[in-house]
């Protein structure tokens, strides 16, 4: 069967199967990841879905998902390297399991088309109410963000490695941003999205070709062909290492560490690095999760995790003030064995397995299978999983070591206790 | 081995419990590549104080010892489990609740392997003296890391305020003074009372076969000898009817407030179906009373004193049951008096039948969701099971309220036992 149809202004990617309960629809907006728009794009998240001209309040509209057995409507934004993506989800369950047939696909088609063709709007203006309200909430969103010290250290290291570059930009937009916005100007944005936007759609379920008819007949978006990059690899703007130290009022402190790797999702050596990250810190068998939580107790969490799209590595981990040194050292220690080659077969194997099973456990799970697709999608990556599988399991312990010696240490950021002294 | 056929889900469950007392439920998963296994103790952070096996007399604990246990359980005499788990291609996790251990693998490729790695390793116990005073820097790491996340300050502050006595207060990894305490001696006596097969429950979902994969767990069990299995005497938890305070403020390096009001309710129900019938008609209830699609959301949005993170939860575990309502508030002394003054005219909130009707089929809907995904089904199925129920009579209960008995509840909500707990952002100098 045929999977990917060319709709009117965006790509329709089937996946059937007939393991779930419910169908899944993804509609992902991308567009270049900008500064001045940034603020603009999440704002839009979040007002999107808020109402329509038939539904014209949250209580309205979530009240109509109600009755169509709690199908679920959701948006979020992220980076994909040098574009941003708008995500819009929803899902319901499949009529054969209901006591009547309910038509909820086509339900749910009318009221995404409704979304951005018949949204709550008047004299080219969202709903100021509403806009107002997604403002306040979206401004206690990123301060709430800053409250999750994890998630606060680790955008701080993005915005110091990222000074002036697309990293530095963050995917959630800028507080002091928001007021300047209003309805009018959003709803102009939102125009310009609609129009510009590349846009793909992903449908998990029972599905087959007929749907095909129903997409025609509910949704069209203006023709556009762009095609917009997204992957890249991270360059630094500073030749020595980065090291910031903030202290705050909290009990354990927060390691992060970001890395140059020279390479990214579309280069040669993506498979490599996929391999070493795995046995570097990927996993809870990795060295890092080994040797500084197994062998020295110095942690609960020490992970490290390939960013493929923005062409760097990461490792965080959450230690006590007085171990920064420590943990330093041993995490360099283990990065630097590797490079010298210090790597048994076995644990190259293990990595290999780990890998292959979370690649495989994806085809359970409605997300992640639009997830890894949509990844291939905008890097025009023709590649089906027994291929990438293939490819990781051809990587050599010589391929290992050539990556693991491009990565080089940039920007340490060290979220700390009030007490810190730097000199211990 | 029995079968048991659910129509409406279009799912088969196949049972058997072992000589020793083992409880094994298998759900097989058509198409799915994933095999999942959850082998669960009724063993958790409340089960502070009971009877050793072949001992009479009561033993008191140090809290946190469930938690404990659960991360030491993975050490083996020839390596860590986790280690063998990972030869296989396959992960491994556990989890330590109020009133349960479980531990679990995920794997798509040598399924058989995975299961007897499962069960030998929770069935066999390595410890040292050496290995227990290591896993103490660990935890406390694991215990600082929450200590700075205001969200479970605040969820649970809002428990601890309700009690006096009940151990449900005591954080599940206890704290850094009484993990000093825990040694090999007790954490051995723990596990040889709460890790006895007949106190256990296993299940598997995924991509099996059941009667081969219900031979090799029937093959594994008859070659292990255990005590004889006794009945598990826990001490009668004694707590009165008040909360054990009315506010507890937390300051902390943050920039917004946070805000939980939460409802001890003394009214215990002990008998499966009904509890069962309540959580489900109460979350309903709450579902009216809160969610988005209600019009008390929709104002107190509107004059913005909450924003999306509010939620109202409805808590039934094995001897204790409680309310918790609140989110993120720039007005957290606003919102509570809200909160108050509803519970305190919850007779006068009246519900129309549409909006019950509507209510239930989202709640439906939700519940026919869980069953995608192998990690929800084995997951909620262990937390139902030690309470007596299957979940998959969930969806025939919910389809068969009433209004009525959503009304019913309303008795339940009364002011008097009702307490807050808000998360403040630290003033200069404090």
């Amino acid at each position: 069967m045929k999977t990917v149809y060319q709709m009117q202004g965006y790509t329709l990617h089937l996946i059937p199967t007939k393991k779930f309960k419910t169908m899944t629809i993804s509609l992902r907006l991308q567009s270049p990841l900008l500064k001045e728009t940034t603020t603009l794009r999440t704002l839009l998240t979040f007002v999107l879905i808020a109402a329509t001209k038939k539904y014209p309040s949250t209580k309205l509209l979530a009240s109509y998902l109600d009755e169509n057995y709690g199908a679920r409507l959701s948006t979020n934004v992220a980076t994909k390297g040098e574009s941003q993506v708008i995500n819009l989800y929803t899902s319901f369950v499949n009529d054969v399991y209901l006591p009547h047939q309910e038509h909820l696909l086509e339900k749910q088609l009318q009221l995404l088309s409704d979304l951005f063709f018949d949204p709550f709007v008047e004299n080219d203006a969202f709903d100021q109410t509403i806009v107002e309200l997604k403002k306040k909430e979206l401004k206690e969103r990123l301060q709430v963000n800053k409250d999750d010290k994890f998630s606060y250290s680790l955008d701080k290291l993005f915005e110091h490695m990222g000074r002036n570059q697309t990293l530095g930009i963050p995917s959630t937009g800028y507080e002091d941003k928001i007021d300047e916005i209003d309805g009018k100007m959003l709803y102009q944005y939102f125009l310009k999205c609609i129009k510009e936007d590349e846009k793909h759609i992903y449908v998990v379920g029972d599905v087959d070709e007929t749907i095909v008819d129903v997409f025609q007949q509910y949704l069209k978006f203006p023709e556009n062909h762009q095609d917009y990059p997204s992957a890249y690899t991270f360059k630094s703007q500073h030749p020595d290492v980065l090291e910031i130290i903030e202290k705050q009022d909290i009990t354990q402190s927060k390691l992060n560490l970001g890395y140059q790797i020279d390479c990214d999702f579309i280069s040669e050596q993506h498979y490599a690095f996929t391999v070493f990250n795995a046995i570097f810190g990927g996993f809870s068998q990795s060295r890092l999760f080994k040797v500084v939580r197994e062998e020295n107790s110095l942690c609960y969490y020490v992970s490290s995790s390939y960013d493929a799209f923005n062409g760097i590595m990461i490792v965080n981990a959450g230690i006590e003030a007085k171990d920064y040194h420590k943990t330093m050292d041993l995490i360099q220690q283990e990065l630097k064995a590797i490079q010298d080659g210090q790597i048994e077969k076995r644990d190259i194997d293990v990595a290999k397995m780990m890998l292959e099973n979370s690649l495989r456990k994806t085809s359970d799970e409605a997300g992640s299978m639009i997830a890894l697709t949509y990844n291939r999608d905008i890097t025009h990556k023709v590649e089906s999983n027994d291929e990438y599988i293939e490819k990781l399991l051809n990587v050599s312990q010589e391929d290992i070591i050539k990556v693991a010696k491009q990565v080089r240490l940039d920007t340490i950021f060290f979220l700390t206790g009030k007490d810190f002294d730097e000199n211990n | 081995m029995k079968t048991i056929n659910y129509q409406t889900l279009q799912e088969t469950l196949y049972f058997e419990e072992m000589d020793n007392g083992l409880k094994v439920y298998l759900l097989p998963k058509k198409g799915f590549s994933k095999t999942y296994g959850l082998f669960s103790t009724c063993f958790g952070s409340i089960d502070t104080t009971f009877v050793p096996i072949g001992e009479n007399e009561m033993l008191k604990v140090p809290d946190g010892i469930a938690h404990f246990l659960e991360h030491k359980m993975f050490e083996m005499e020839d390596g860590d489990a986790s280690d063998g788990f990972a030869r296989l291609g396959a992960s491994t996790n556990a989890f330590t609740s109020s009133s349960r251990t479980a531990y679990l693998f995920s794997t798509t490729t040598h399924e058989d392997e995975c299961i007897e790695l499962l069960l030998d390793f929770v069935q066999d116990i390595y410890l040292t003296e050496e290995n227990v005073e290591k896993e103490k820097g660990i935890i406390n790491q694991e215990i600082g890391m929450y200590d700075d996340d205001p969200d479970w300050r605040c969820y649970f502050g809002s428990i601890q305020n309700l009690y006096q006595n009940h151990p449900v207060k005591i954080d599940i990894a206890g704290t850094v003074d009484t993990v000093r305490e825990i040694d090999k001696d007790t954490l051995e006596k723990c596990y040889h009372t709460f890790y006895h097969p007949s106190n256990m429950m296993l299940f598997v979902v995924g991509n099996i076969d059941p009667q081969k994969t219900m031979t090799l767990i029937r093959e594994n069990q008859a070659k292990k000898h255990f005590e004889k299995e006794n009945q598990i005497q826990r001490e009668n938890v004694d707590e009165p009817q008040d909360v054990d305070q009315d506010e507890l403020i937390l300051n902390m390096d943050v920039v917004m407030p946070k805000l939980i009001v939460s409802m001890k309710i003394n009214d215990i129900l002990t008998e499966p179906s009904q509890k069962l019938k309540r959580e489900l008609s109460m979350n309903l209830l709450l579902d009216l009373l809160f969610a988005k699609s209600s019009k008390l959301y929709e104002d107190w949005m509107r004059q913005g004193f909450i924003n999306d993170s509010f939620s109202a939860n409805f808590t039934q575990e094995r001897n204790y049951s409680f309310l918790q309502i609140g989110g993120d508030t720039q007005e957290p002394e606003k919102l509570r008096d809200k909160i108050y003054e509803l519970i305190e005219s919850i007779d006068s909130f009246e519900i129309d039948e549409a909006d019950f009707q509507r209510v239930q089929k989202k709640n439906i809907g939700i519940l026919i969701g869980v069953f995608n995904s192998p990690e929800s089904i084995a997951n909620m199925f262990s937390r139902y099971y030690f309470e007596g129920i299957m979940i998959f009579d969930l969806i025939d209960c919910l389809a068969s309220l009433s209004l009525d008995d959503v009304n019913q509840l309303k008795s339940l909500f009364d002011k008097k036992y009702l307490s807050t707990c808000m998360i403040k952002p630290k003033e200069n100098g404090q």
